[in-house]
This record gives structure tokens, C-alpha cells and sequence, in this order.
């Protein structure tokens, strides 16, 4: 098969609802060099039949920046999760033989089809206060400097898009695990490094080395190595282990 | 997935205390029995008496007397015990993937928890297996010395070891189990209270924790094959004084 033939089969974990059944179905797409898999769900919106001829409806799906920039299009392609608008399907079909698997994100509750609500990530940043607290709308003046040091290691962190690849790959974020996943872990981090954003350290921790919080991390390092932006979220993972432990520390000897 | 706890039970509340303390007790004291055990174990291959130098070793344990079963309960026992329970609790907890995700990591992080059962496991037998009603399944338990005074504890031992074909099997499954769960939780541990931060730090630590645990898998594997070759019909050694009454047994 691969780029030879005149077309290649998606195989698509769809769900009407967000309490109806699984169910798969294939479609048969013609190969075009250069397609990514949003626009593949875009060929098969503009003609839903079926690999078996069947007349379907289109499969919904999310997507926004179309660049690897929002992280609203992750989803499971042959088992592996990340960006749809990045999965270029040249290189999708040399990881199989067989027809090409799409399921949506297992750790979050399905919508519809291939979309899924990632409040809980969200909720999550909401938590660690994964922001620099301004008060008020009056001028503040300038923020205090930040080194061209702490630039560099604020930058990485910085990058996450909240696309839900680290927690999908993480076996300690799951239903029976209250853990918060390694993307809130590491915004912690950045915001705790923050020269304003350290205001609200101790609170980050104390979320940290609560239930939910680091001590749930079990290093298996799946998360670093999915990341689409390639973010040191081991680093971010062992700086919070240190950083809680001194502040339980600190908590003990008073500080 | 991630959900707010309503409930804030008793664990829920020290959660991080619990699992730092089950962190530092799988170092110390666990890992640390570990290390030592199969060091005193692998002298039985030492030049001389035939097990003289095993014996010298648990005699100079023994010692402690009436204190031994109080000090192997505080400090391996209780451990242990704490150790394994949370440890099962983490593993029903977690959800490997590493079918899907065919990572390094993600296979140790499965080993760990598959090593932490077979471990859980093989200690349990083993303990079983030397202190008390070895015979049926397979087994003749430890005695330091015989109603006589003589040595045989390298003897007992091997007697326990050798009762049949399949526990030499399981012993070196229970040992390489041991051994790589406390390399691979030396390796973890350092991440966990966040002594190895970088990805640089952790793979020259991950060097470091392999080599630690092939030495010891060397350790293990010799006091097997030692007790395993370890011919019983041999004189029992005479070592030190040759005080008779100690009898004192540990559990
Ligand atoms: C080469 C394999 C091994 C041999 C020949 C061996 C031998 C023995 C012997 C002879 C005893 C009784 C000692 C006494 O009563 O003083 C003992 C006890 C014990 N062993 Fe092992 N052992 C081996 C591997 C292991 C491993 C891998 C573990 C895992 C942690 C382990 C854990 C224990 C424990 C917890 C006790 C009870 C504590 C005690 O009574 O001192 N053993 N072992
Ligand atoms: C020979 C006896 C044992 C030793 C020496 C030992 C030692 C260790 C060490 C040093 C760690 C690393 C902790 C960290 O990453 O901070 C660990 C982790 C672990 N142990 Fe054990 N352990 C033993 C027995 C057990 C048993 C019987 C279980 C029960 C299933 C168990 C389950 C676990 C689990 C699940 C972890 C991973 C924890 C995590 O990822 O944070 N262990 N162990
Ligand atoms: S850390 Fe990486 S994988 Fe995780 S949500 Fe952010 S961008 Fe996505
Ligand atoms: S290192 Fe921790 S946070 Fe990252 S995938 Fe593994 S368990 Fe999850
Ligand atoms: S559409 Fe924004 S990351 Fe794919």
C-alpha cells in the first residue's frame, strides 16, 4: 500500500453523544501528497459515505491555529497521541500497514466523536494559580527585571498549550488518581519562578505536596517524551519534588 | 482523570507525607537489608570451612539475642509492611500503557510495579519457607545450630534451597525481582525528592544505579548458586567459641 496506491483507510472511533456508544467506522480517502489529518476529517465532511458505501454524517472534530500553536486538535493517531493539523499523513502511513487508527483522547470525557472536554486540565491550572496576579487596572509601574537566565528556562515551560498529550500519555492521570497531571505541575514551576508571579509560591506548593499534587508523579517520563513542544517536563517534575520537600521542610522547623 | 476531592480522608490529608515516607523507608531500612542480606548471603561462597564464613556472619546478627525479633520487626518487618501496602495501593492505582508507549522509562516504570508484586510475593515465601513449616511446600527451615551446638546454618539453608527443583527458579526470580526494584527505586527516588533534576543528572544517575544493581544481582545470584551447589552431607563447620546454648532464632 502506502504512497503507491491511489488512496489509504481511516479508521474512526465516532460517538454521537456524550453517553452513546462506541462505534467505528472506515472511510476511504485518496492520497494526495501533503495532507495532514484535519484536513483528511475535512475530505470525509465533504463526503461522508463509508469505505462499505454507506451514507454517514461528518465526524466531528476541533481545531483552531491549524499550526501546532492552540493544541485544540490532539487526539489518538495509531495509538499515539498528538496534533491532528501536524500528523502528516505521508509520514503516518509508514507506522502501519494496515488502515490508519483515529480514536479521541481516552482521559477525557468525550462530546462528540473526536472531541473531548479538557476542563479538567483546566481546572487543574486553576488550582496551581497557573497566572501572575495583577490587582486592580491601575498602572503598576514597571514589572522587576528578569535575567536573560531566568528567560531561557521561563521560555520552554511557557510553550505549553494545554493540548492534553502529556496527561493522555501519563498512566498516573486517570479515573482512580486525583493527580493534576504534569502540565499543571510544570506551569507551577513557571509561575513560581516568575519574579511577580512568586507571590502565590507558597499556595502552588501547598497544591503541589497535596493529594493530587507531585507525590502522585510516578517517573515513568512518558509525558516529556509526547510533548508537541518538547517542554522539560521531567525537570519541571523533579523541581517540584525538591521544592516541596524543602517547603514541607520549612513548614516543619517553622520556617 | 483529574478530579477535585470532595472528601478529605485521613490518607487524602497526609498524602505526601506517606509517600515521601514510603520513598525513604524502601531506602532505608528495606533497601538497606536488601544489600546487606545478600552480602552476608554471598559468603557462603567464601574460601575455607564450607559456609565458616556465613556462619560467623548470622552469629555476629544473632548476637542481639532476645533483641533480634524486636529489632527485625521495628526495622524490617513494620517497613516492609508499610512499604508494600501503600505500594499496592499505587500499583491498582496506575494504569500502564507501556503496550502503547514502548518508552524506556515507561517499561521501567511497569517493571517497578511488577518487581514491587513479585517481591511482595517471593518475601513472604521465603520468610514462610526459613522460619517455620518449610516442609510442605517445599522447604526445611534455617537453624543456626543443631540440638548438639553444631554450626548449620550454611547447612539448613542449603537444605532449603535444594528441597526441590523448582525454588532454586524461584529464588532467582525473587532476587532479580528485589534487586531491580531497589536499583530502579534508587534511580526513581533520586528524581522523587528532587536530587537528579536535569535529564543529564538523571541518565549519569541512571549509570550509576545500573552498575549498583548488577553488583548486587552478582551477590544474589552467587549465594544461590552457593547454597544451590552447597553440599549438605558436609561436616557442619565449628566457628568461635562454639557456645552451644545459642539457639536464639530470629522469627
Ligand atoms: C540468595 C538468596 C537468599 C538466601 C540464600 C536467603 C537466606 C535467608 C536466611 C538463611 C534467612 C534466615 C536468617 C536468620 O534467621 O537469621 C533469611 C531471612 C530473611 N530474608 Fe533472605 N535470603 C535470600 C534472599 C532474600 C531476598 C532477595 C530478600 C528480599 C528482601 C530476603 C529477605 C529476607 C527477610 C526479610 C528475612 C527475615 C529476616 C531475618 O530473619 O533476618 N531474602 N534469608
Ligand atoms: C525488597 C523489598 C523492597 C525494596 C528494597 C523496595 C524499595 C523501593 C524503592 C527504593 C522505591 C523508590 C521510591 C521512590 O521512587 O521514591 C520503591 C518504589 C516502589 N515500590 Fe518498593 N521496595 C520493596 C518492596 C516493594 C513491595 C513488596 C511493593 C508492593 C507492591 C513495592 C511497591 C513499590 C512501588 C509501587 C513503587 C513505586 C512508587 C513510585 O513510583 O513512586 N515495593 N521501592
Ligand atoms: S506540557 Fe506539552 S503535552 Fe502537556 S499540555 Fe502542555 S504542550 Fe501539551
Ligand atoms: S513522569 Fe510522572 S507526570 Fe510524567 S508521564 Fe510519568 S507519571 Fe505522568
Ligand atoms: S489546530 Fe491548533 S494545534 Fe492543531
Amino acid at each position: 500500500m502506502i504512497t503507491m496506491s491511489k488512496s489509504f483507510t481511516v479508521n474512526i472511533q465516532r460517538q454521537d453523544d456524550p453517553h452513546g456508544p462506541k462505534y467505528s467506522e472506515s472511510f476511504e480517502i485518496p492520497y494526495e501528497p501533503g495532507l495532514n489529518m484535519t484536513t483528511v476529517l475535512q475530505r470525509i465532511a465533504a463526503n461522508p459515505v463509508t469505505s462499505d458505501n454507506k451514507d454517514s454524517t461528518p465526524v466531528a472534530y476541533d481545531a483552531c491555529c491549524l499550526e501546532e500553536i492552540c493544541g485544540a486538535c490532539t487526539m489518538v493517531i495509531n495509538g499515539h497521541v498528538r496534533q491532528a493539523c501536524s500528523a502528516l499523513i505521508d509520514n503516518v502511513l509508514k507506522e502501519t500497514t494496515g488502515p490508519i487508527d483515529v480514536k479521541p483522547m481516552s482521559k477525557f470525557p468525550v462530546v462528540r466523536d473526536l472531541v473531548v472536554n479538557r476542563k479538567a486540565m483546566f481546572e487543574s491550572l486553576k488550582r496551581v494559580k497557573a497566572w501572575v496576579r495583577v490587582d486592580g487596572y491601575h498602572d503598576l509601574g514597571s514589572g522587576p527585571r528578569v535575567s536573560p537566565h531566568e528567560q531561557e528556562d521561563a521560555y520552554p515551560l511557557s510553550k505549553c498549550m494545554t493540548c492534553g498529550c502529556c496527561v493522555e500519555a501519563c498512566p498516573q492521570f486517570n479515573d482512580k488518581s486525583p493527580f493534576i497531571g504534569p502540565a499543571a505541575v510544570s506551569q507551577a514551576i513557571l509561575f513560581n519562578a516568575n519574579p511577580t508571579g512568586k507571590i502565590d509560591s507558597e499556595a502552588r506548593l501547598e497544591v503541589l505536596a497535596s493529594r493530587g499534587g507531585i507525590a502522585d508523579c510516578g517517573n515513568s517520563q512518558n509525558c516529556v517524551k509526547v510533548c508537541p513542544k518538547e517542554i522539560p517536563l521531567t525537570d519541571s517534575l523533579a523541581k517540584a519534588g525538591r521544592d516541596t520537600t524543602l517547603y514541607k521542610l520549612r513548614q516543619f522547623f517553622g520556617r | 482523570m483529574a478530579h477535585p476531592t470532595e472528601s478529605v480522608s485521613l490518607q487524602d490529608k497526609n498524602y505526601f507525607l506517606m509517600r515521601r515516607l514510603h520513598s525513604l523507608l524502601g531506602l532505608v531500612p528495606v533497601g538497606a537489608f536488601l544489600c546487606v542480606h545478600l552480602l552476608t548471603n554471598s559468603t557462603v561462597l567464601a574460601p575455607g570451612v564450607a559456609g565458616g564464613e556465613f556462619q560467623k556472619s548470622v552469629e555476629r546478627i544473632h548476637a542481639l539475642g532476645p533483641l533480634l525479633v524486636p529489632v527485625e520487626i521495628v526495622f524490617i518487618f513494620l517497613p516492609l509492611l508499610f512499604h508494600s501496602l501503600l505500594g499496592f495501593q499505587i500499583v491498582f492505582n496506575s494504569e500502564s500503557n507501556a503496550q502503547q508507549y514502548r518508552y524506556g522509562g515507561n517499561i521501567r516504570y511497569m517493571l517497578q510495579r511488577t518487581t514491587g508484586i513479585l517481591a511482595f510475593v517471593f518475601i513472604f515465601y521465603h520468610i514462610w519457607q526459613m522460619h517455620w513449616f518449610g516442609k510442605p511446600l517445599g522447604g526445611g527451615a534455617f537453624e543456626l545450630h543443631d540440638a548438639a551446638g553444631a554450626a548449620t546454618g550454611a547447612m539448613t539453608t542449603a537444605v532449603a534451597i535444594q528441597q526441590a527443583w523448582w525454588i532454586a527458579p524461584v529464588y532467582a526470580i525473587g532476587v532479580l525481582s528485589c534487586v531491580f526494584h531497589l536499583a530502579n527505586g534508587l534511580w526513581t527516588s533520586l528524581i522523587t525528592w528532587g536530587i537528579t533534576i536535569r535529564p543529564s543528572s538523571q541518565r549519569t544517575a541512571g549509570y550509576v544505579c545500573a552498575a549498583f544493581g548488577i553488583i548486587l544481582a552478582i551477590a544474589g545470584m552467587g549465594a544461590l548458586t552457593g547454597f544451590y551447589n552447597y553440599d549438605v552431607k558436609s561436616p557442619p563447620p565449628v566457628v568461635g567459641d562454639g557456645h552451644a546454648s545459642a539457639t536464639s532464632q530470629g522469627l
